[in-house]
Protein backbone atom coordinates (compact mmCIF):
# COMPACT_ATOMS: atom_id res chain seq x y z
CA UNK A 1 0.00 0.00 0.00
CA UNK A 2 1.23 3.69 -0.71
CA UNK A 3 1.71 5.41 1.78
CA UNK A 4 -0.13 8.52 2.74
CA UNK A 5 2.09 11.89 3.08
CA UNK A 6 0.08 15.16 3.93
CA UNK A 7 2.37 18.06 3.03
CA UNK A 8 1.85 21.26 5.15
CA UNK A 9 2.09 24.65 3.08
CA UNK A 10 0.80 28.51 3.60
CA UNK A 11 1.34 30.52 1.11
CA UNK A 12 2.49 33.18 2.92
CA UNK A 13 5.29 32.58 5.54
CA UNK A 14 6.02 32.53 8.56
CA UNK A 15 2.55 31.43 9.55
CA UNK A 16 3.63 28.53 11.61
CA UNK A 17 4.27 25.92 9.01
CA UNK A 18 7.26 24.14 10.88
CA UNK A 19 5.96 24.75 14.25
CA UNK A 20 2.60 22.39 13.15
CA UNK A 21 4.46 20.15 11.28
CA UNK A 22 6.55 19.42 14.46
CA UNK A 23 3.13 18.81 16.53
CA UNK A 24 1.57 16.70 13.97
CA UNK A 25 4.54 14.45 13.93
CA UNK A 26 4.64 14.39 17.12
CA UNK A 27 1.34 13.30 17.97
CA UNK A 28 1.52 10.50 15.18
CA UNK A 29 4.31 9.15 16.85
CA UNK A 30 5.75 7.22 14.35
CA UNK A 31 6.21 8.89 10.83
CA UNK A 32 8.88 9.58 7.89
CA UNK A 33 9.40 12.88 7.98
CA UNK A 34 10.48 15.64 5.11
CA UNK A 35 11.85 18.91 5.27
CA UNK A 36 10.80 20.65 1.63
CA UNK A 37 11.26 23.88 3.05
CA UNK A 38 15.21 23.72 1.19
CA UNK A 39 16.32 26.88 1.38
CA UNK A 40 15.23 27.40 4.96
CA UNK A 41 15.23 24.74 6.51
CA UNK A 42 14.19 24.77 10.16
CA UNK A 43 12.40 21.69 11.27
CA UNK A 44 15.74 19.61 11.97
CA UNK A 45 15.43 22.67 14.84
CA UNK A 46 12.72 21.56 16.33
CA UNK A 47 12.83 17.36 15.82
CA UNK A 48 17.09 16.99 15.97
CA UNK A 49 17.91 14.13 13.48
CA UNK A 50 20.52 12.27 14.41
CA UNK A 51 22.62 11.91 10.91
CA UNK A 52 22.97 8.87 9.09
CA UNK A 53 24.13 10.11 5.84
CA UNK A 54 24.27 13.04 3.71
CA UNK A 55 25.26 13.65 -0.78
CA UNK A 56 26.02 16.66 -2.01
CA UNK A 57 22.95 17.92 -4.73
CA UNK A 58 23.80 18.78 -8.22
CA UNK A 59 21.48 21.33 -9.97
CA UNK A 60 21.74 23.21 -13.33
CA UNK A 61 25.27 22.88 -14.77
CA UNK A 62 26.99 26.39 -15.03
CA UNK A 63 28.82 28.11 -17.59
CA UNK A 64 32.46 28.60 -17.55
CA UNK A 65 34.90 30.96 -19.72
CA UNK A 66 38.25 29.79 -20.09
CA UNK A 67 39.75 33.71 -20.15
CA UNK A 68 43.05 32.07 -22.40
CA UNK A 69 41.02 30.90 -24.85
CA UNK A 70 38.13 33.88 -24.64
CA UNK A 71 38.78 37.01 -27.75
CA UNK A 72 36.44 38.95 -26.20
CA UNK A 73 33.64 39.59 -29.04
CA UNK A 74 30.86 39.58 -26.53
CA UNK A 75 28.70 36.85 -28.51
CA UNK A 76 27.46 35.03 -26.04
CA UNK A 77 27.21 38.43 -23.40
CA UNK A 78 24.64 39.47 -26.01
CA UNK A 79 23.09 36.04 -26.28
CA UNK A 80 22.45 35.40 -22.73
CA UNK A 81 18.83 36.22 -21.63
CA UNK A 82 19.77 36.02 -17.76
CA UNK A 83 22.58 38.94 -18.29
CA UNK A 84 24.73 36.58 -16.35
CA UNK A 85 27.76 37.61 -18.52
CA UNK A 86 29.82 40.80 -18.02
CA UNK A 87 32.96 42.01 -19.77
CA UNK A 88 35.83 42.66 -17.25
CA UNK A 89 39.37 43.39 -18.76
CA UNK A 90 38.48 42.22 -22.19
CA UNK A 91 37.25 38.95 -21.54
CA UNK A 92 33.67 36.79 -20.63
CA UNK A 93 33.25 36.52 -16.78
CA UNK A 94 29.71 34.46 -15.82
CA UNK A 95 28.04 35.44 -12.68
CA UNK A 96 27.17 32.01 -11.32
CA UNK A 97 24.46 33.65 -9.33
CA UNK A 98 22.49 34.39 -12.60
CA UNK A 99 23.54 31.57 -14.45
CA UNK A 100 21.00 29.02 -15.71
CA UNK A 101 22.98 26.49 -17.46
CA UNK A 102 21.14 27.09 -20.36
CA UNK A 103 23.78 26.35 -23.09
CA UNK A 104 23.18 29.14 -25.10
CA UNK A 105 26.69 31.05 -24.57
CA UNK A 106 28.68 27.60 -25.47
CA UNK A 107 26.93 27.10 -28.15
CA UNK A 108 27.71 30.79 -29.55
CA UNK A 109 31.02 31.28 -28.32
CA UNK A 110 32.99 31.24 -32.04
CA UNK A 111 36.01 30.11 -29.89
CA UNK A 112 34.83 27.07 -27.65
CA UNK A 113 36.04 28.98 -24.51
CA UNK A 114 33.00 27.69 -22.59
CA UNK A 115 32.15 24.87 -21.10
CA UNK A 116 29.22 24.15 -18.81
CA UNK A 117 30.34 22.75 -15.38
CA UNK A 118 28.33 20.53 -12.43
CA UNK A 119 27.41 23.03 -9.81
CA UNK A 120 27.10 21.47 -6.54
CA UNK A 121 23.93 23.71 -5.31
CA UNK A 122 23.19 21.85 -2.05
CA UNK A 123 23.44 18.84 0.46
CA UNK A 124 20.84 16.48 1.49
CA UNK A 125 20.42 14.49 4.61
CA UNK A 126 19.37 11.49 6.21
CA UNK A 127 18.61 11.14 9.78
CA UNK A 128 16.67 9.55 12.53
CA UNK A 129 14.61 11.31 14.91
CA UNK A 130 12.39 10.14 17.97
CA UNK A 131 9.43 9.79 15.45
CA UNK A 132 11.09 8.07 12.43
CA UNK A 133 13.53 9.02 9.69
CA UNK A 134 13.64 12.20 8.59
CA UNK A 135 14.99 13.50 4.98
CA UNK A 136 16.03 17.18 4.99
CA UNK A 137 18.41 19.77 2.71
CA UNK A 138 20.31 22.77 2.32
CA UNK A 139 20.13 24.39 -0.63
CA UNK A 140 23.38 26.82 -0.84
CA UNK A 141 22.18 30.02 -0.45
CA UNK A 142 21.30 31.80 -3.30
CA UNK A 143 20.76 28.58 -5.30
CA UNK A 144 18.85 27.95 -7.91
CA UNK A 145 16.82 24.33 -8.20
CA UNK A 146 15.05 24.13 -5.17
CA UNK A 147 11.59 22.41 -7.09
CA UNK A 148 14.53 19.37 -8.16
CA UNK A 149 16.02 19.20 -4.77
CA UNK A 150 12.28 19.30 -3.02
CA UNK A 151 11.38 16.34 -5.45
CA UNK A 152 14.45 14.26 -4.83
CA UNK A 153 13.83 14.19 -0.87
CA UNK A 154 9.87 13.46 -1.37
CA UNK A 155 10.84 10.49 -3.49
CA UNK A 156 13.66 9.14 -0.61
CA UNK A 157 11.11 9.63 2.21
CA UNK A 158 8.82 7.78 0.31
CA UNK A 159 11.17 5.24 -1.02
CA UNK A 160 12.21 5.44 3.09
CA UNK A 161 8.36 4.47 3.98
CA UNK A 162 8.45 2.03 1.72
CA UNK A 163 10.80 0.19 3.04
CA UNK A 164 10.08 0.69 6.62
CA UNK A 165 6.70 0.25 6.29
CA UNK A 166 5.82 3.21 7.66
CA UNK A 167 1.96 4.02 6.83
CA UNK A 168 2.41 7.94 7.04
CA UNK A 169 4.52 10.65 5.08
CA UNK A 170 4.99 14.17 6.35
CA UNK A 171 6.01 17.27 5.11
CA UNK A 172 6.53 20.43 6.00
CA UNK A 173 6.85 22.42 2.80
CA UNK A 174 7.91 26.09 1.53
CA UNK A 175 5.83 29.24 0.98
CA UNK A 176 4.87 30.43 -2.00
CA UNK A 177 2.98 28.87 -5.20
CA UNK A 178 5.61 28.49 -7.35
CA UNK A 179 8.20 25.59 -8.50
CA UNK A 180 9.54 24.46 -4.99
CA UNK A 181 5.58 24.72 -3.29
CA UNK A 182 4.65 22.92 -6.18
CA UNK A 183 7.25 20.29 -6.18
CA UNK A 184 6.25 19.84 -2.70
CA UNK A 185 2.76 19.12 -3.00
CA UNK A 186 1.94 17.54 -6.62
CA UNK A 187 0.53 13.91 -6.09
CA UNK A 188 0.37 14.50 -1.91
CA UNK A 189 -2.88 12.86 0.09
CA UNK A 190 -3.56 15.92 2.07
CA UNK A 191 -2.24 19.61 1.59
CA UNK A 192 -2.79 21.48 5.09
CA UNK A 193 -2.53 25.09 4.77
CA UNK A 194 -1.81 27.17 7.89
CA UNK A 195 -2.92 30.55 7.85
CA UNK A 196 -3.50 33.35 10.05
CA UNK A 197 -5.97 36.18 10.62
CA UNK A 198 -4.52 39.01 8.43
CA UNK A 199 -5.61 40.96 5.37
CA UNK A 200 -2.59 39.86 3.30
CA UNK A 201 -2.74 35.60 4.28
CA UNK A 202 -6.40 35.96 3.27
CA UNK A 203 -4.79 37.34 -0.08
CA UNK A 204 -2.46 35.01 -0.49
CA UNK A 205 -4.05 31.61 0.47
CA UNK A 206 -6.91 32.64 -2.27
CA UNK A 207 -4.03 32.55 -4.73
CA UNK A 208 -2.36 29.06 -2.80
CA UNK A 209 -6.35 27.01 -3.02
CA UNK A 210 -6.14 27.84 -7.04
CA UNK A 211 -2.96 26.34 -7.27
CA UNK A 212 -4.16 23.21 -5.06
CA UNK A 213 -7.30 23.34 -6.57
CA UNK A 214 -5.34 22.79 -9.86
CA UNK A 215 -3.13 19.90 -9.14
CA UNK A 216 -6.27 18.21 -7.32
CA UNK A 217 -5.15 17.79 -4.02
CA UNK A 218 -7.94 17.67 -1.32
CA UNK A 219 -7.03 20.38 1.10
CA UNK A 220 -7.71 21.37 4.86
CA UNK A 221 -6.93 25.01 6.48
CA UNK A 222 -5.67 25.60 9.98
CA UNK A 223 -5.99 29.36 11.37
CA UNK A 224 -2.76 29.76 13.53
CA UNK A 225 -3.16 32.61 16.09
CA UNK A 226 -6.61 33.10 15.96
CA UNK A 227 -7.24 35.16 18.55
CA UNK A 228 -4.86 37.80 17.75
CA UNK A 229 -7.74 39.72 15.33
CA UNK A 230 -11.08 37.46 16.10
CA UNK A 231 -12.85 40.04 13.44
CA UNK A 232 -10.40 38.81 10.90
CA UNK A 233 -11.06 35.39 11.86
CA UNK A 234 -14.35 35.50 11.57
CA UNK A 235 -14.27 36.77 8.00
CA UNK A 236 -12.12 33.92 7.10
CA UNK A 237 -14.27 31.61 8.27
CA UNK A 238 -17.09 32.94 6.07
CA UNK A 239 -15.13 33.16 3.35
CA UNK A 240 -14.01 29.41 4.21
CA UNK A 241 -17.89 28.40 4.00
CA UNK A 242 -18.56 30.50 1.03
CA UNK A 243 -15.44 28.76 -0.75
CA UNK A 244 -16.41 25.51 0.52
CA UNK A 245 -12.71 25.09 2.12
CA UNK A 246 -12.26 22.85 5.15
CA UNK A 247 -11.19 24.60 8.36
CA UNK A 248 -9.81 21.38 10.68
CA UNK A 249 -8.88 23.74 13.63
CA UNK A 250 -7.62 26.98 15.15
CA UNK A 251 -4.36 28.05 17.15
CA UNK A 252 -4.55 30.83 19.65
CA UNK A 253 -1.43 33.12 20.14
CA UNK A 254 0.38 31.64 23.18
CA UNK A 255 3.79 33.19 24.55
CA UNK A 256 4.40 29.88 26.29
CA UNK A 257 4.61 28.54 22.63
CA UNK A 258 6.90 30.76 21.14
CA UNK A 259 9.44 29.97 24.40
CA UNK A 260 9.01 26.36 23.79
CA UNK A 261 10.11 27.00 20.26
CA UNK A 262 13.34 29.70 21.31
CA UNK A 263 13.86 26.43 23.67
CA UNK A 264 13.89 24.39 20.36
CA UNK A 265 11.42 22.12 22.12
CA UNK A 266 8.10 21.10 20.24
CA UNK A 267 5.11 22.91 22.35
CA UNK A 268 3.08 19.33 22.39
CA UNK A 269 1.76 20.26 26.36
CA UNK A 270 1.49 24.34 25.28
CA UNK A 271 -1.01 22.89 22.21
CA UNK A 272 -2.48 19.59 23.52
CA UNK A 273 -5.78 20.38 22.86
CA UNK A 274 -5.85 22.08 19.84
CA UNK A 275 -3.63 19.42 18.38
CA UNK A 276 -6.31 16.84 19.21
CA UNK A 277 -8.89 18.31 17.60
CA UNK A 278 -6.63 18.55 14.52
CA UNK A 279 -5.78 14.98 14.74
CA UNK A 280 -9.54 13.70 15.05
CA UNK A 281 -10.05 15.51 11.64
CA UNK A 282 -7.30 14.07 10.38
CA UNK A 283 -7.96 10.36 11.29
CA UNK A 284 -11.62 10.60 9.45
CA UNK A 285 -9.81 11.60 6.58
CA UNK A 286 -7.01 8.94 6.62
CA UNK B 1 23.65 60.18 -8.30
CA UNK B 2 20.56 58.62 -8.83
CA UNK B 3 17.85 58.35 -5.68
CA UNK B 4 18.23 55.12 -3.18
CA UNK B 5 16.86 51.81 -3.64
CA UNK B 6 16.05 49.83 -0.65
CA UNK B 7 15.52 45.82 -0.88
CA UNK B 8 13.38 44.02 2.10
CA UNK B 9 14.14 40.46 2.56
CA UNK B 10 14.35 38.02 5.49
CA UNK B 11 15.08 34.64 4.95
CA UNK B 12 12.76 33.16 7.03
CA UNK B 13 8.80 34.04 5.84
CA UNK B 14 6.20 35.93 8.21
CA UNK B 15 9.11 38.47 9.88
CA UNK B 16 7.97 41.15 9.23
CA UNK B 17 9.10 42.46 5.64
CA UNK B 18 5.63 43.69 3.97
CA UNK B 19 5.12 45.52 7.21
CA UNK B 20 8.43 46.96 7.10
CA UNK B 21 8.63 47.80 3.32
CA UNK B 22 4.76 49.52 4.14
CA UNK B 23 6.22 51.30 6.57
CA UNK B 24 8.67 52.69 4.66
CA UNK B 25 6.33 53.79 1.97
CA UNK B 26 4.30 55.90 3.90
CA UNK B 27 7.59 57.11 5.69
CA UNK B 28 9.68 58.02 3.39
CA UNK B 29 8.84 61.42 0.78
CA UNK B 30 8.61 60.74 -2.93
CA UNK B 31 9.10 56.60 -2.54
CA UNK B 32 7.96 54.18 -5.01
CA UNK B 33 7.02 50.95 -3.44
CA UNK B 34 7.39 47.80 -5.19
CA UNK B 35 6.32 44.43 -4.70
CA UNK B 36 8.87 41.45 -5.97
CA UNK B 37 7.60 38.91 -3.87
CA UNK B 38 5.46 38.12 -7.00
CA UNK B 39 4.28 34.23 -5.76
CA UNK B 40 2.45 36.14 -2.90
CA UNK B 41 2.20 39.91 -3.58
CA UNK B 42 0.51 41.52 -0.24
CA UNK B 43 2.12 44.92 0.18
CA UNK B 44 -0.80 46.31 -2.02
CA UNK B 45 -3.27 44.89 1.27
CA UNK B 46 -1.31 46.80 3.35
CA UNK B 47 -0.96 50.17 1.10
CA UNK B 48 -4.58 50.33 -0.02
CA UNK B 49 -3.79 49.74 -3.44
CA UNK B 50 -6.39 50.40 -6.49
CA UNK B 51 -4.70 49.30 -9.70
CA UNK B 52 -4.60 52.19 -12.37
CA UNK B 53 -3.08 50.07 -15.08
CA UNK B 54 -1.56 46.44 -15.69
CA UNK B 55 0.94 45.14 -18.22
CA UNK B 56 1.44 40.90 -18.96
CA UNK B 57 4.94 39.64 -18.62
CA UNK B 58 5.70 37.18 -20.98
CA UNK B 59 8.63 34.59 -21.31
CA UNK B 60 9.73 33.99 -25.31
CA UNK B 61 8.54 30.43 -25.55
CA UNK B 62 9.35 28.07 -29.27
CA UNK B 63 6.72 28.09 -31.69
CA UNK B 64 6.92 25.01 -33.98
CA UNK B 65 6.17 25.38 -37.55
CA UNK B 66 4.98 21.85 -38.14
CA UNK B 67 5.44 21.95 -42.14
CA UNK B 68 9.37 22.73 -41.39
CA UNK B 69 9.79 20.36 -38.31
CA UNK B 70 11.13 16.92 -39.38
CA UNK B 71 10.99 15.67 -35.82
CA UNK B 72 14.99 15.52 -35.54
CA UNK B 73 14.38 15.61 -31.75
CA UNK B 74 17.73 18.16 -31.79
CA UNK B 75 15.70 20.88 -29.36
CA UNK B 76 14.21 18.10 -27.15
CA UNK B 77 17.86 16.86 -26.50
CA UNK B 78 19.27 20.14 -26.43
CA UNK B 79 17.30 21.87 -24.23
CA UNK B 80 18.59 21.48 -20.50
CA UNK B 81 15.47 22.38 -18.63
CA UNK B 82 13.28 19.22 -20.18
CA UNK B 83 10.43 21.73 -21.64
CA UNK B 84 10.07 20.42 -24.72
CA UNK B 85 8.84 16.85 -25.32
CA UNK B 86 7.50 14.49 -28.06
CA UNK B 87 5.55 11.82 -28.93
CA UNK B 88 4.76 9.87 -31.65
CA UNK B 89 4.34 11.77 -34.81
CA UNK B 90 3.74 15.31 -33.90
CA UNK B 91 6.32 18.12 -33.13
CA UNK B 92 7.57 18.68 -29.80
CA UNK B 93 5.35 19.94 -27.23
CA UNK B 94 6.59 22.80 -24.94
CA UNK B 95 6.04 22.64 -21.04
CA UNK B 96 5.79 25.02 -18.39
CA UNK B 97 9.62 24.36 -17.04
CA UNK B 98 10.75 26.82 -20.50
CA UNK B 99 12.78 29.25 -19.51
CA UNK B 100 12.80 31.48 -22.52
CA UNK B 101 16.33 30.87 -23.57
CA UNK B 102 16.30 30.53 -27.16
CA UNK B 103 18.72 27.44 -27.53
CA UNK B 104 15.54 25.66 -29.38
CA UNK B 105 15.65 28.23 -32.12
CA UNK B 106 19.13 28.28 -32.71
CA UNK B 107 19.75 24.49 -32.59
CA UNK B 108 16.84 23.64 -34.76
CA UNK B 109 18.09 22.81 -38.29
CA UNK B 110 15.57 23.68 -40.48
CA UNK B 111 14.41 26.62 -38.82
CA UNK B 112 11.35 25.48 -37.75
CA UNK B 113 11.34 27.03 -34.35
CA UNK B 114 10.23 30.43 -33.81
CA UNK B 115 9.32 32.61 -30.80
CA UNK B 116 6.25 33.56 -29.59
CA UNK B 117 5.28 35.61 -25.86
CA UNK B 118 3.66 33.37 -23.50
CA UNK B 119 2.15 35.74 -20.26
CA UNK B 120 3.42 34.17 -17.61
CA UNK B 121 2.39 36.89 -15.30
CA UNK B 122 1.76 40.47 -15.07
CA UNK B 123 2.48 44.15 -13.26
CA UNK B 124 0.30 46.60 -11.68
CA UNK B 125 0.50 49.86 -11.50
CA UNK B 126 -0.90 51.28 -8.29
CA UNK B 127 -2.19 54.23 -6.27
CA UNK B 128 -1.95 53.86 -2.75
CA UNK B 129 -2.89 55.89 0.42
CA UNK B 130 0.00 57.35 0.43
CA UNK B 131 1.74 57.70 -3.23
CA UNK B 132 2.29 54.57 -6.39
CA UNK B 133 3.08 50.97 -6.05
CA UNK B 134 4.18 48.32 -8.67
CA UNK B 135 3.60 45.02 -7.87
CA UNK B 136 4.38 41.66 -9.75
CA UNK B 137 1.92 38.56 -10.33
CA UNK B 138 3.02 35.32 -10.90
CA UNK B 139 0.00 33.83 -12.69
CA UNK B 140 -1.35 31.14 -10.74
CA UNK B 141 -0.16 27.58 -11.59
CA UNK B 142 3.30 29.13 -13.04
CA UNK B 143 6.65 27.50 -11.44
CA UNK B 144 9.23 30.19 -12.07
CA UNK B 145 8.44 33.32 -10.79
CA UNK B 146 12.18 34.94 -11.50
CA UNK B 147 10.82 36.12 -15.17
CA UNK B 148 8.27 38.34 -14.05
CA UNK B 149 10.55 39.68 -10.86
CA UNK B 150 13.30 40.61 -13.48
CA UNK B 151 10.38 42.56 -15.45
CA UNK B 152 9.29 43.96 -12.82
CA UNK B 153 12.95 45.48 -11.61
CA UNK B 154 13.19 46.55 -14.88
CA UNK B 155 9.97 48.47 -15.23
CA UNK B 156 10.54 50.49 -11.76
CA UNK B 157 14.30 51.10 -12.97
CA UNK B 158 13.33 53.61 -15.24
CA UNK B 159 11.31 55.51 -12.68
CA UNK B 160 14.02 58.01 -10.93
CA UNK B 161 12.66 58.45 -7.34
CA UNK B 162 13.81 56.22 -4.38
CA UNK B 163 12.21 52.76 -4.10
CA UNK B 164 11.68 50.04 -1.40
CA UNK B 165 11.53 46.85 -2.97
CA UNK B 166 9.64 43.87 -0.53
CA UNK B 167 11.52 40.67 -1.43
CA UNK B 168 10.05 37.12 -1.57
CA UNK B 169 11.00 35.02 1.44
CA UNK B 170 14.01 32.02 1.07
CA UNK B 171 17.01 32.27 0.11
CA UNK B 172 17.10 31.23 -3.60
CA UNK B 173 16.73 32.97 -6.40
CA UNK B 174 13.26 34.51 -6.24
CA UNK B 175 15.31 36.37 -3.72
CA UNK B 176 18.09 36.98 -5.22
CA UNK B 177 16.55 38.41 -8.43
CA UNK B 178 14.80 40.58 -6.24
CA UNK B 179 17.81 42.30 -4.41
CA UNK B 180 20.16 42.03 -7.45
CA UNK B 181 19.77 45.34 -9.02
CA UNK B 182 19.03 47.80 -5.36
CA UNK B 183 21.25 49.74 -3.23
CA UNK B 184 21.16 47.93 -0.17
CA UNK B 185 19.46 45.63 1.72
CA UNK B 186 17.12 45.57 4.86
CA UNK B 187 17.03 41.97 6.05
CA UNK B 188 13.89 41.84 8.43
CA UNK B 189 14.90 38.30 11.15
CA UNK B 190 12.63 37.94 14.62
CA UNK B 191 15.07 36.28 17.39
CA UNK B 192 13.89 33.00 17.29
CA UNK B 193 16.52 30.02 16.61
CA UNK B 194 14.15 29.81 12.92
CA UNK B 195 15.00 33.56 12.82
CA UNK B 196 18.82 33.07 13.10
CA UNK B 197 19.24 29.73 11.38
CA UNK B 198 17.65 31.72 8.16
CA UNK B 199 18.80 35.11 8.79
CA UNK B 200 22.25 33.02 8.50
CA UNK B 201 21.75 31.88 5.04
CA UNK B 202 20.08 35.12 3.75
CA UNK B 203 23.38 37.01 4.83
CA UNK B 204 25.13 34.71 3.11
CA UNK B 205 23.32 35.01 0.27
CA UNK B 206 23.47 38.71 0.04
CA UNK B 207 27.18 39.21 1.31
CA UNK B 208 28.01 36.83 -1.79
CA UNK B 209 26.20 39.18 -4.06
CA UNK B 210 28.63 42.29 -2.35
CA UNK B 211 25.49 44.30 -1.55
CA UNK B 212 25.86 46.79 1.71
CA UNK B 213 23.63 45.14 4.26
CA UNK B 214 21.57 46.25 7.64
CA UNK B 215 19.74 44.12 9.81
CA UNK B 216 16.26 44.67 11.64
CA UNK B 217 15.35 42.65 14.91
CA UNK B 218 11.54 42.18 14.42
CA UNK B 219 9.72 41.14 17.50
CA UNK B 220 12.99 41.86 19.74
CA UNK B 221 11.43 40.91 23.15
CA UNK B 222 10.11 37.60 21.91
CA UNK B 223 13.17 35.06 22.00
CA UNK B 224 16.55 35.94 23.06
CA UNK B 225 18.89 34.03 19.59
CA UNK B 226 21.58 35.73 19.10
CA UNK B 227 21.24 38.07 16.47
CA UNK B 228 24.00 40.70 16.95
CA UNK B 229 26.97 38.21 17.42
CA UNK B 230 25.45 36.45 13.73
CA UNK B 231 25.24 39.95 12.16
CA UNK B 232 28.66 41.01 13.71
CA UNK B 233 30.07 37.94 11.49
CA UNK B 234 28.98 39.29 8.19
CA UNK B 235 29.85 43.03 9.39
CA UNK B 236 25.99 44.00 9.14
CA UNK B 237 24.90 46.71 11.72
CA UNK B 238 21.65 45.92 13.75
CA UNK B 239 19.88 48.84 12.58
CA UNK B 240 16.60 48.45 14.92
CA UNK B 241 14.94 45.95 16.97
CA UNK B 242 10.92 46.68 17.75
CA UNK B 243 9.41 44.95 20.37
CA UNK B 244 5.68 42.65 20.11
CA UNK B 245 2.87 44.31 20.26
CA UNK B 246 -0.35 43.35 20.08
CA UNK B 247 -1.77 46.60 18.97
CA UNK B 248 0.99 46.18 15.30
CA UNK B 249 -0.64 42.91 14.75
CA UNK B 250 -4.20 43.54 14.96
CA UNK B 251 -3.27 46.90 12.73
CA UNK B 252 -1.47 44.41 10.46
CA UNK B 253 -4.20 41.82 10.46
CA UNK B 254 -6.51 45.23 9.28
CA UNK B 255 -3.99 46.07 6.53
CA UNK B 256 -2.78 49.21 8.41
CA UNK B 257 1.69 49.75 8.00
CA UNK B 258 2.39 49.72 11.16
CA UNK B 259 3.92 53.05 11.14
CA UNK B 260 0.98 54.19 10.88
CA UNK B 261 -0.47 52.72 13.94
CA UNK B 262 2.92 53.30 16.23
CA UNK B 263 5.54 55.96 16.21
CA UNK B 264 8.17 53.81 17.41
CA UNK B 265 7.93 51.91 14.09
CA UNK B 266 7.65 55.25 11.78
CA UNK B 267 10.73 56.84 14.17
CA UNK B 268 12.69 53.36 13.77
CA UNK B 269 12.33 53.27 9.80
CA UNK B 270 13.28 57.12 9.49
CA UNK B 271 16.51 56.36 11.13
CA UNK B 272 17.24 53.37 8.86
CA UNK B 273 16.52 55.20 5.33
CA UNK B 274 18.99 58.16 7.18
CA UNK B 275 21.28 56.33 7.51
CA UNK B 276 21.79 54.07 4.15
CA UNK B 277 21.58 57.59 2.70
CA UNK B 278 24.46 58.63 4.46
CA UNK B 279 26.75 55.69 4.59
CA UNK B 280 25.83 55.25 0.20
CA UNK B 281 26.12 59.14 0.15
CA UNK B 282 23.07 59.84 -1.44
Amino acid sequence: MKPHEIVVISGKGGTGKTTLTSLLVASFGKTVICDADVDAPDLEILLKPEPLGEKPFWGMQTAKVDPSLCAGCSACVRACRFDAITMAEGKAVVNTSFCEGCDVCRRVCPESAISLLDTRQGTSYEGLTDFGPMWHAKLNPGGENSGKLVQFLRESALRTAREKGIPLILTDGPPGIACPAISAMTGADLAIVVTEPSGAAFHDVDRLSQVTARFGIPTAFVINKADLAPRMTEKLKEEAKAGNWKIIGEIPFKRAVVDAVAETRIPVLELEEEIKLIRKELDVFL
Amino acid sequence: MSPLTIAVASGKGGTGKSSVSASLAVSVPDILAVDADVEEPNLGVLLGAEPLESALISLKVPAIDRRLCTRCGECVSACKFGALTMFGETPPKVNDLCHGCGLCTMVCPTGAISEIDRPIGEIRHCKTIKGELYEGRLHVGKPNPVPVIEGLIKTVQGINVPKVIDCAPGNACPMVAGVRYADAVLLVTEPTPFGAADLDLALQAVTNLGKPVGVLVNRSDLAAADIDGLAAKYGAPVLARLPFSRKIAAAYAEGTPPALADSLWAMELGKIWDFFESTLNR
